[in-house]
């Protein structure tokens, strides 16, 4: 999975392109615990380039955002393709974490 | 990993890299059998789910392991059986998520659950776990 790492003003935006599973998700893992490790902690992740996301991928980013919400900040998602969102409202997750339409929206809403 | 055995059938190893090629794999059987896009797209997610779990659960990790598929349908249902060589499914060791506390683990199952219309388990072999997924397709 290629995964870039992109400043927006204050908020540190994440973009995968790729199917976001098991065989992936160690990858995704040690990005975000870096960033969070280094005090990184208004993150966006860009989910418009991953068409596939599994239990696995889904897991690690639950546990991002809760690791990020810990130390004060917050993981938030954005652009999420037709499928991957289904995904999210299946599993609920789409209540627990943010969501927004575009990264646009996502980067604005931290203020 | 290989890609042989009869028609209908894939056999892949258990390293997570390869759940790709069996997406890729498993979207040319669907196709062949006139499955529409969205419902692909669930019985990718079933399969992969469940032969995720063959590698962390029933291979504990390990990879090299042999894992096979394979599909099946008619005009009525397609069968899709996933067969692990590894350690038993003890449905009593499996914890459904609990939503409310927002889990990090145990949704693949659950997931499968939503994709599929009938799924079933079989630990009479002598090793692994073979997995039956049923999905009744609809009539136009």
């Amino acid at each position: 999975m290629e995964i870039q790492v992109a400043q927006s003003q204050d908020v540190t935006v994440v973009v995968p392109t790729g199917d976001l599973d098991m065989g992936a998700a160690d990858q995704v893992r040690r990005v975000l615990t870096e960033l969070i490790d280094k005090g990184q902690l208004k993150l966006v992740m860009d989910l418009g380039g991953v068409g596939y996301i599994d239990s696995s991928g889904l897991g690690t980013l639950v546990a991002a955002m809760k690791q990020a919400r810990a130390a004060g900040g917050n993981l938030k998602l954005c652009a999420l393709q037709d499928d991957v969102r289904s995904i999210f409202e299946m599993t609920r997750l789409i209540k627990v974490m943010s969501v927004h339409a575009t990264r646009q929206e996502a980067v604005a809403s931290w203020g | 990993m290989r890609d042989g055995g009869p028609e209908g059938t894939f056999v892949l190893t258990s390293e997570p890299q390869h759940l790709a090629r069996l997406r890729d794999w498993l979207r040319g059987e669907l196709t062949r059998l006139k499955v529409e896009n969205q419902e692909q797209f669930g019985l990718q997610v079933a399969v992969g789910e469940i032969c995720s779990n063959s590698i962390r659960h029933a291979y504990a990790g390990l990879g090299g392991k042999p894992i096979h598929v394979s599909v099946q349908g008619n005009e009525n249902r397609l069968v899709i059986e996933v067969r692990d060589f590894g350690k038993k499914f003890d449905p009593e060791a499996y914890r459904p998520p609990d939503f409310e506390a927002v889990p990090e683990g145990g949704i693949g199952l659950h997931l499968v659950r939503q994709f599929v219309d009938e799924l079933s388990y079989d630990v009479t072999q002598e090793q692994g776990t073979r997995w039956t997924l049923v999905k009744y397709r609809r009539r136009e």
